[in-house]
């Protein structure tokens, strides 16, 4: 018997290998190769109107430290962390809330949760142009509404001031859903007699709340957190169509600042450097996030 | 566990009664104002104050299909139920061995994995778009598929995972032990019982071939130029043509709602693994 047993073990270890493989080559080709493509190209000073650049490694480390002296790269890292933090802060506060709102509310409200999710799974571009609706004066629901208050309010998308605001507002739109859905989940495995024990030795409502309930669900926040903050760096169809990174550079990300060296200048080799920076940062939030997923269990 | 603190809370604050269905309208409006508007005549689009009720028209679909939005339609079903397909072959295997994977560097190949998702877009962008250049792929369908498949084959090995490890060991050996090969043990036990898992998975990968914009922006000019591509070249220099960007949204919108209804279960894990947004 037991020396069947390995045998089926032998047999099952060469279908695995064989099963990884393909995948595994694939990989390396479709993602590991370009990872050390853009690696290589970001030591050249590449342009796309200068086909030889992509090949010159003459001063392999330029692209580099131009970018510290780049005032438009890092003042793009200082409108990422903005971004980033308002986005993340607002989307899990919200999703919290009403994620402990609709959990303890009437049942019809929880029947009703998946509509809840309809602008997270709606594509970036539409979520993009539905915000564009909303902040364009002539057109928009919002401005209609102010003027018949005779409220004249500014033009968001193109404000100084507001601009940025007008990202976060509908990423947290697009976005606060996704915490929701986690918080909700987490809340719906809650034993309740913890929550009753403790009601039971006198606590009230706030009490509950901070010694139990927070608590249980604060591995599942610290998941939220991470996984918004590593797409907060992603950010893109929203800026592209809202304000293009403008006005000036008011809301220009490292990420845009990256696609618009790239595409729009055609600074490649330079363009690489930058999203070198910036994989480095989602490599080191990615491996913390996976850390904590795998701790925190049930947070999937 | 909480309907009494619920019951206190409603009576100290009436205003939690009605905090829920606010919000969900709050949530809900600007998505069916983009609808109604793909069905308003042009003239009642700027009028102001907006109209609620108005003769729906059909003029802005018609538009769009005469504007040649139907091919990027096609170009965007190709390329998302392709990539998905290519994706759940490669991928289904290999999840599957990492379910079975008792050596070493199974965290390590596990994060590798999941790294291909996490990565900004652009960070392939450039390579892709400079090799693409260099193999003629820019501006077609393959290359699209391609770059869908890099970040949809680790969707498929993150989310499988699980339902394989559900499918017990004993049963695979109790079929090895009437004699099966393993590649039949693996057709006709373990893939029936994740079957539920791979639908789910096929339609998140679906969802997010479909709802990429960044890629498409940058690889595709014209001729394999996908329908959220299309959306936006309604706005340009002469201005805004807020009937066919309204419809060409409610189209593109119109699978990933159907879709995400059937997948709600699996969202969650879905999007944990990096899915849906570009």
């Amino acid at each position: 018997m037991s020396a069947r047993k390995v045998s089926y073990e032998a047999q099952r270890r060469r279908f695995v290998r064989m099963a990884m493989a393909p995948s595994l080559l694939f990989l390396l080709v479709v993602a590991g190769l370009p990872t050390v493509f853009l690696l290589v190209t970001s030591l050249t000073p590449g342009a796309l109107v200068n086909p030889g650049s992509l090949g010159d490694f003459s001063e392999p480390l330029r692209n580099y430290r131009l970018l510290g002296s780049d005032e438009r790269f890092v003042g793009s890292l200082g409108v990422q962390a903005r971004l980033s933090v308002y986005t993340v802060v607002l989307q899990v506060l919200l999703g919290t809330g009403l994620g402990l709102l609709v959990h303890s509310g009437q049942e019809r409200w929880k029947s009703l949760r998946h509509l809840f999710v309809i602008p997270m799974v709606l594509p970036p571009i539409v979520v993009a142009v539905i915000w564009k609706l909303i902040y364009t004066p002539d057109i928009s629901p919002i401005y209609q509404a102010a003027r018949m208050l005779g409220v004249t309010l500014p033009a968001l998308t193109t404000h100084v001031d507001f601009a940025l605001w007008s990202i976060v507002i509908a990423d947290t739109w697009e976005w606060a859903p996704f915490t929701f859905l986690m918080v909700l989940a987490a809340l719906q495995t809650l034993p309740a007699e913890y929550v009753e024990a403790a009601r039971m030795d006198g606590a009230d409502a706030w009490r509950v709340f901070g010694h139990i309930v927070l608590p249980y669900i604060a591995p599942v926040l610290l998941v939220c957190t991470l996984f918004r903050l590593i797409d907060s760096i992603k950010a893109f169809p929203l800026i592209f169509l809202l304000t293009g990174g403008g006005p000036g550079s008011v809301t220009e990300v490292t990420n845009y600042y990256a696609y618009l060296v790239a595409f729009n200048f055609g600074e490649l080799g330079y363009s690489s450097a930058i999203t070198v920076v910036l994989l480095a940062a989602t490599v080191l939030i990615s491996w913390g996030a996976m850390r904590v997923s795998r701790n925190a269990g049930g947070a999937e | 566990m909480s309907s009494n603190r619920m019951t206190s809370l409603r009576r100290r604050w009436p205003l939690a009664r009605w905090a829920v269905p606010l919000v969900l309208f709050a949530m809900l409006l600007p998505f069916l104002w983009l609808l109604q508007m793909s069905f308003k005549p042009t003239p009642l689009i700027l009028e102001f104050p907006p109209r609620v009720f108005f003769v729906p028209t059909l003029e802005h679909y018609v538009g769009l299909w005469q504007a040649g939005f139907p091919e990027s339609f096609v170009n965007s079903l190709v390329t998302s139920i392709v990539s998905t397909l290519l994706a759940l072959v490669f991928g289904i295997p290999a999840a599957y061995a990492l379910s079975r994977w008792t050596g070493r560097g199974r965290f390590g190949l596990g994060l590798g994995i999941l790294l291909t998702r996490m990565a900004p877009p652009i960070a392939f962008t450039i390579p892709f778009f400079l090799a693409y250049r260099y193999l003629g792929l820019l501006d077609t369908r393959t290359g699209l598929i391609l770059i869908y498949m890099t970040f949809n084959l680790p969707l498929v090995i993150w989310m499988m995972q699980p339902f394989f490890d559900a499918v017990p060991a004993s049963l695979e050996e109790a079929a090895l032990m009437d004699g099966a090969g393993y590649a039949t043990v693996f057709m006709e036990i373990v893939m029936p019982m994740a079957a539920a898992g791979i639908a789910a998975t096929a339609i998140l990968c679906f969802l997010y071939a479909w709802n990429d914009f960044f890629f498409a922006l940058i690889l595709t000019r014209t001729d394999a130029r996908t329908a959220p591509v299309a959306v936006v070249n309604f706005m340009n220099y002469e201005g805004w043509e807020w009937g066919k960007i309204a419809a060409g949204g409610s189209l593109v919108m119109a699978p990933v709602l159907v879709f995400s209804m059937l997948v709600r279960r699996y969202l969650v894990s879905g999007l944990t693994a990096g899915a849906v947004k570009g």
